[in-house]
């Protein structure tokens, strides 16, 4: 054998996978299409990958040289979920190009429906969480909670996914609160709060439940800020990042940012519970002082703007959108959606897991596969 | 035996045999209508549609032929499986009591042992579509690690089917000799004496120890939730039994709620001396415990998260040490 080809003390030994054990794109546990490559002992993992590129839409292709509104309007079909945030993102972008000011009205109506969907999103990632452990009652009774969130959402924006409410300058006319939709939100959110206390305190106090989600699926601090992770994921490791705290539309409301210490998958559940909690709280406070007036602003003129960025704080994390204008159209268009930058967080959290509990440890990042699927390649022929 | 007896007997164990079917097609609905949908706030199917509707829905579906070694072998372990339930329901009958050796708590273990082989043959036997290698991503994109021996999901299960089978299956095993400890014997005739001379077993502090681990076995056997290791909805989906399409799915199907009476009239055999004969009333007390098997395993069931081997241990250990602290209270 060659001399330098020799393995010494120093070389590192290279890792002995036994088995691989490929789960999805289609998974009855997985309710996006990815794929999980983990590499197993003994049903222990030790090492997971995790690929996606099974959804190739290409939005953001569609959406160069659109005019604005449309492509605003684009934006909501990236996620099924989190749809409001996206459109809000994009027409921030818009109206911090155009330097457009929004009637504070307009600001508290689009904090109600962010919030709404947040707790939406929130209730839908406890509800697959539970369904993922294999806790099927308390799976439904989630869904059964969030139904109420998807009516308030489905009357103040029509509709039960996309609502459309965000335009450049405001909102649309049709999400307007009367006194009577006001009233019906503040009843929504009194149900909520009362179901939610008493659905946490069954959790927690579940010790069958606890046995299986504390200690496990663990993301220490360090690593999280290593791995770029965002949102509840980050803050579920101790890290207390919010960007609404840096939202100057979140200015007018006191809220908590919410942090959990150990990482593990309790801990985020527990986050999305704690901060649901957070969303009523702010939108108690904007029914309750929201301000008179008109809801859109019309004076503002199309120009041609350089690529303006922003980010915002997704049910999921950090949402970022830029794009430039030329000629009233979208040039440039990118985004990024929160879910891209915690896939190396999901990989880490299945190492050492049971192979049962890996996809758990998946769920706990609250991935969102089909938002962050959009590449496409165009090959010019 | 005349003549006369052979055919009353005959006609007995056919009876017997066509109440089983007729109320296990109904097991499957009242667990997951009156039980389970109840307790999460939602309408469920209806009543007939798991146990009845759907087996008949799947006998005439196209037959597929599952990507296995062997199919044959594949597709028939869940009619092998309705073999072994019927003899097992056929041992605990009076009725057959004569065959002595064949009457005996030792066949009931090595029939119920047969039973949870099967689940291993199955998931050996099988290889979906779900655990196909896509050498896109998985290899020419840059994987981590390449060449890795590949898992199929349904592998994963056997080699849990083989665990279930070392340890698993523990507490039903110690619960059945709670009834043998205390009359002495093996034989099932004399445990039935026993129980009408002297009273149900379940009566007694020994009975109810060994009942409370009989039914924690009962639903290990059945793959229930929170023990569901074979088919965690979370990894191996349905593990052995991916892969049945058709009739098939429906052997499986019927395989289950036939098992779930059969087991429940081995408890009523065992441990209230009444066997499931249609000769006589007592079939009344055995659907009542089937019934309330069905029940309990279903709210059991409902409030728990899937074990892993974490909490699957512990449980099985403590629930064997009960078991074993039955037999010693049934010595006293």
């Amino acid at each position: 054998m060659d001399e330098d080809n020799k393995m010494t003390d120093e070389t590192p030994k290279k890792q002995v996978i036994e088995t691989e054990v490929p789960l999805g794109p289609v998974h009855s546990a997985a309710i996006e299409p990815y794929r999980v490559r983990l590499f197993v002992e003994d049903e222990i993992v030790k090492d997971a990958e995790i690929t996606i590129g099974v959804n190739h839409r290409g939005i953001e292709r569609i959406m160069e040289g659109l005019p604005v509104e449309k492509a605003n309007s684009l934006t909501e079909k990236i996620c099924g979920i989190c749809s409001n945030i996206h459109i809000w993102n994009s027409v921030l972008v818009a109206e911090k190009a155009l330097e457009i000011d929004v009637p504070e009205r307009a600001q508290y109506i689009r904090i109600i429906m962010a919030e709404l969907e947040r707790l939406h999103s929130h209730l839908l990632y406890l509800a697959h969480g539970n369904e993922v452990l294999g806790h099927e009652t308390f799976s439904m009774r989630l869904f059964y909670i969030r139904e109420t969130v998807m009516e308030l959402l489905r009357m103040v924006g029509g509709n039960r996914v996309q609502y459309g409410v965000p335009v450049i300058g405001g909102i649309r006319p049709r999400a307007e609160l009367d006194q009577m939709k006001i009233q019906k939100i503040e009843d929504g959110i009194n149900f909520l709060e009362e179901k939610l206390s008493n659905f946490a305190e069954r959790f927690i106090s579940d010790p069958m439940i606890m046995s299986r989600i504390t200690g496990v699926g663990v993301i220490k601090k360090e690593d999280a800020l290593r791995l770029a992770v965002s949102g509840p994921t980050l803050r579920a490791t101790g890290v207390a990042v919010d960007l609404r705290r840096d939202m100057k539309e979140y200015d007018p409301f006191d809220f908590d940012v919410i942090t959990q210490d150990d990482g593990d998958i309790k801990s985020n559940l527990l986050m999305r519970v704690l901060e649901n909690f957070e969303s009523i709280k702010i939108i108690r406070q904007a029914i309750n002082h929201l301000p008179e007036g008109s809801i859109t602003n019309r004076s503002w003129e199309m120009q041609d703007t350089p690529i303006t960025k922003n980010y915002v704080e997704a049910p999921r994390g950090k949402l970022y959108h830029s794009y430039a204008l030329n000629d009233g159209r979208v040039r440039h268009c990118i985004i990024r959606t929160p879910s891209i930058t915690n896939i190396g967080a999901m990989e880490y959290a299945c190492i050492g897991c049971h192979i049962t509990d890996a996809q758990l440890a998946v769920v706990q990042c609250d991935p969102c596969f089909t938002c962050t699927d959009r590449a496409i390649q165009i090959i010019q022929l | 035996m005349t003549v006369v007896d052979s055919l009353i007997a005959l006609i007995a164990v056919i009876g017997t045999l066509i109440v089983a079917f007729v109320v296990s097609v109904w097991l499957p609905g009242i667990e997951r209508k009156f039980v389970q949908a109840r307790i999460q706030q939602r309408i469920g199917p209806p009543i007939s549609s798991p146990g009845l509707m759907a087996p008949i829905k799947f006998f005439f579906k196209q037959i597929i032929n599952p990507n296995s070694p062997m199919p044959g072998l594949y597709n028939s372990l869940p009619i092998i499986g309705i073999i072994i339930s019927i003899l097992l329901l056929i041992i605990v009958m009076p009725q057959l009591y004569f065959l002595v050796a064949f009457a005996s708590v030792v066949a009931l273990v090595g029939l119920l042992k047969v039973e949870e082989i099967l689940y291993m043959f199955m998931g050996s036997l099988s290889k979906s579509v779900l655990s196909i290698r896509m050498p896109f991503p998985d290899l020419v994109k840059g994987a981590k690690h390449r060449d890795v021996p590949r898992s199929f999901v349904e592998e994963l299960s056997s080699m849990r089917a083989f665990r279930l089978i070392a340890f698993g299956s523990f507490p039903i095993y110690i619960a059945i000799f709670v009834p043998v400890a205390m009359a002495g014997s093996i034989f099932l005739n004399d445990i039935v004496a026993y129980q009408q001379l002297h009273g149900p077993v379940l009566f007694t502090l020994g009975g109810i120890l060994g009942a409370i681990v009989f039914f924690v076995g009962f639903m290990i056997l059945l793959n229930e939730y929170p023990f569901a290791i074979l088919k965690t909805k979370a990894d191996v989906i349905e593990g052995p039994l991916l892969e049945y399409a058709s009739k098939y799915r429906a052997y499986v199907y019927i395989s289950r709620g036939l098992l779930i009476f059969v087991l429940s009239s081995i408890f009523a055999t065992l441990f209230l001396g009444l066997p499931p004969t249609i000769l006589s009333w007592t079939i009344l007390i055995n659907i009542v415990v089937t019934l309330a098997f069905t029940i309990i395993m279903a709210i059991v069931s409902a409030f728990s998260p899937i074990f892993t081997y974490k909490q699957f241990y512990p449980v099985v250990a403590g629930v064997s040490i009960l078991g074993v602290l039955a037999i010693i209270a049934s010595f006293l």
